[in-house]
């Protein structure tokens, strides 16, 4: 379709060279490739030019023809399709390309990359040389559309599955994306909830809506951040369990004892004396006070490890846990 | 786009580039073709198709003066009367908060957040969005075990071998191996190592938290080991077992969490049957000894009894004392 390229060029080439708006007739007239006679194609042909050019950021502005006539007129200002000196050094160019690739954004950052590129002086630099050694499976459906509703302070409508439950259409004024552990969130004011909500963005079902006008809420007194997307924990709950690890697992324990990988910070620590609740250590065994945060999730943890862990304290999880392996024991 | 026909959007992707190349040509009269066509990674032919769109385009009256000049001489490019074009189309919303979000992304990730160069480029693209509040955004790629992740990072950017101690979960056993890491690869909110593994003799991913320990060798990998990088998702192949769970609702995050086969529900919508494959029993063993009546086993017959034989060892720990 070179015809629609070479029209499309002389629309741009055309609104941003004239003195003065443009009307649609005088589109139709004086642009290239605008000259078929019959109106209503004209029209149709203009609408979907412009809605194109305009989402890919030209900035085609509908202004009035002139002081005296309001009839719709069309331009482009120089100063708002330039893209101003951004002026990348070739290494933070480089370290940029590199997180773009690292990302897998490169599908819709790779043209912004480009124009970054051509203004450093080095187009072959927007695409990373050599191996890129590390990737992140890092975006998700929703996730752009999201992004701009939050920047505009726009309303999102969508779908949203709630786990077990029949999905349900949600109104919502879009704070914040939070991503964590592999997911992305969009963290908002529930209009029917009244109240802040979590929304994981791969349960949302079918598409975004934005509705109503940019500005229509304020952003958030309060920090908006991971803590939104934590899962709560249930009250009345021990902080901290004791339990005994054979060598073999014993360094995965101490990871948990020292925090990583949960969402508590760091509280626990290895246990020095020789015994714990009322039994010796077993030789070779180490015991640990490790934070227990949900206990469902505390329990799974624990389980996983077979016959390699063992939980002592608080007593009501050691029960728990005893139980429910009990229950398996029995049923070969 | 809003026209999706794939024809409609390779012309915006042709607009695209030729409104990025322009400026460049402007910069560089005379540049040659052929080094021009691989600095934008397209090939020769297509620049010279973009030119000649370029040579029909002008402003209105189309007239000469009014029309962009291109002239290829002797494989050099020169673009003249194209004043308009000067620079590249301003950044649009979307590739903005884009590179804004790749560039801030891996700030919070052991081994990557020292890149000043990055930090300082992430500034000066939120400069050039010009004065619009910064997404809000809040991001954290941690995981259990990145700990890790500085010194891999500089083993795998300098080619070295390293030695693991591992403890893989499928087995359940820790075993000694040396690895020719190529990448490190983030995936469903773990970090893994892929390489290739000589105690294997194969590809093989390594999940940084079951990593013990990591040293460093002087060792280079040899560069002639064909790589493979492919997503750590688990993948079937022949040989390996099928199994058959039916998960309660507290246990349905496991459909989500591992690749199934099939996901059915049953039992008027209480019961979720998955089908899935496993090189290893000892981990869905593992798995459904967490699960515990949450889930239950419809094959294999033998894996109720591992579960059970499993179950009763963990018991003898218990009630030793």
């Amino acid at each position: 379709m070179t015809d629609r390229l070479e029209r499309l060029i002389n629309l741009v080439i055309a609104l941003r060279e004239a003195r003065r708006p443009l009307h649609a007739t005088e589109i139709h007239a004086r642009v290239a490739g605008y000259g078929q006679p019959d109106p209503e194609a004209f029209r149709r042909m203009f609408e979907r030019d412009k809605t194109d050019l305009r989402e890919m950021g030209v900035p085609i502005e509908t202004v009035p023809l002139g002081r005296f006539d309001d009839r719709p007129g069309y331009r482009i200002d120089p100063l708002r399709y330039d893209l101003p000196e951004v002026r990348l050094e070739p290494a933070e160019l480089a370290a940029l390309a590199i997180a773009v690739q690292a990302t897998g954004l490169d599908g819709e950052a790779g043209s912004g990359l480009l124009k970054l590129a051509v203004d450093a002086g080095d187009p072959g630099a927007a695409r990373p040389h050599g191996e890129v050694a590390v990737e992140v499976e890092f975006d998700a459906p929703h996730r752009s559309a999201l992004m701009e509703a939050q920047l505009v302070r726009q309303v999102v409508r969508f779908t949203y599955a709630s786990p077990g439950r029949s999905s349900t259409r949600r109104t919502v004024d879009p704070y914040a994306l939070v991503h964590r552990r592999g997911r992305w969130y969009l963290v908002g004011h529930d209009h029917d909830r009244e109240a802040r909500r979590a929304f994981r963005l791969d349960r949302i079902v079918g598409g975004v809506k934005r509705i109503g006008e940019p500005g229509a809420f304020d952003p958030p007194a309060d920090d908006v951040g991971i803590d939104d997307v934590l899962p709560p924990v249930p009250e009345g709950v021990p902080e901290t369990a004791e339990v005994v690890a054979a060598p073999e697992v014993a360094w995965l324990v101490a990871r948990r004892a020292r925090g990583a990988g949960t969402q508590e910070p760091a509280r626990g620590h290895e246990t020095s004396e020789g015994t714990l609740g009322t039994s010796p250590i077993p030789d070779g065994d180490t015991a640990f006070t490790v934070p227990v945060g949900d206990p469902e999730q505390f329990i799974g943890w624990a389980l996983g490890f077979g016959p390699e862990l063992e939980v002592r304290v608080p007593p009501e999880l050691r029960a728990e846990i005893i139980k429910r392996l009990t229950w398996l024991a029995k049923r070969s | 786009m809003t026209t999706e026909a794939p024809r409609a959007r390779r012309t915006l992707a042709r607009l695209e580039r030729i409104l990025v190349l322009v400026p460049w040509l402007l910069d560089h009269p005379g540049a040659d073709l052929e080094e021009v066509a691989s600095r934008f990674g397209i090939t020769a032919a297509e620049l010279a198709d973009d030119l000649d769109v370029l040579g029909y385009c002008g402003v209105p009256g189309y007239g000469g003066g009014d029309l962009v000049e291109v002239s290829i001489f002797g494989g050099r490019v020169a673009v003249r009367m194209a004043d308009f074009f000067r620079r590249p189309l301003r950044l649009s919303l979307r590739e903005a908060l884009t590179l804004l979000l790749a560039g801030r992304a891996l700030e919070g990730v052991q081994g990557f957040g020292q890149s000043a160069e990055l930090r300082r480029a992430v500034a000066k693209v939120e400069r050039a969005l010009g004065g619009v509040a910064t997404p809000s955004l809040a991001i954290d790629l941690s995981g259990p075990g990145d700990e890790h992740l500085p010194a891999l990072r500089a083993a795998v950017a300098a080619g070295r071998v390293i030695h693991l101690v591992y403890r893989s979960s499928s087995k359940a056993e820790t075993t000694e191996r040396d690895v020719e890491p190529w990448a490190l690869i983030g995936f469903r909110g773990a970090w893994y190592l892929q390489g290739w593994c000589r105690l294997a003799e194969a590809p093989r991913d390594f999940r940084l938290d079951r990593i013990r320990a990591v040293s460093v060798t002087e060792e280079v990998v040899p560069g002639d080991r064909p790589r493979q990088q492919a997503s750590p998702a688990y993948e079937p192949r022949a040989g390996h077992a099928t199994v058959v769970l039916d998960l309660r609702r507290p246990a349905w995050w496991v459909a989500e969490w591992i690749v199934c086969e099939r996901v059915e529900e049953i039992e008027r919508h209480e019961i979720r049957r998955i089908t899935m494959h496993t090189s290893q029993l000892e981990w869905v063993a593992r798995l459904l000894l967490r699960l515990g009546e949450h889930a239950e086993v419809v094959a294999p017959a033998e894996l109720t009894a591992r579960v059970a034989r499993l179950a009763s060892e963990a018991l003898d720990r218990y009630q030793t004392h």
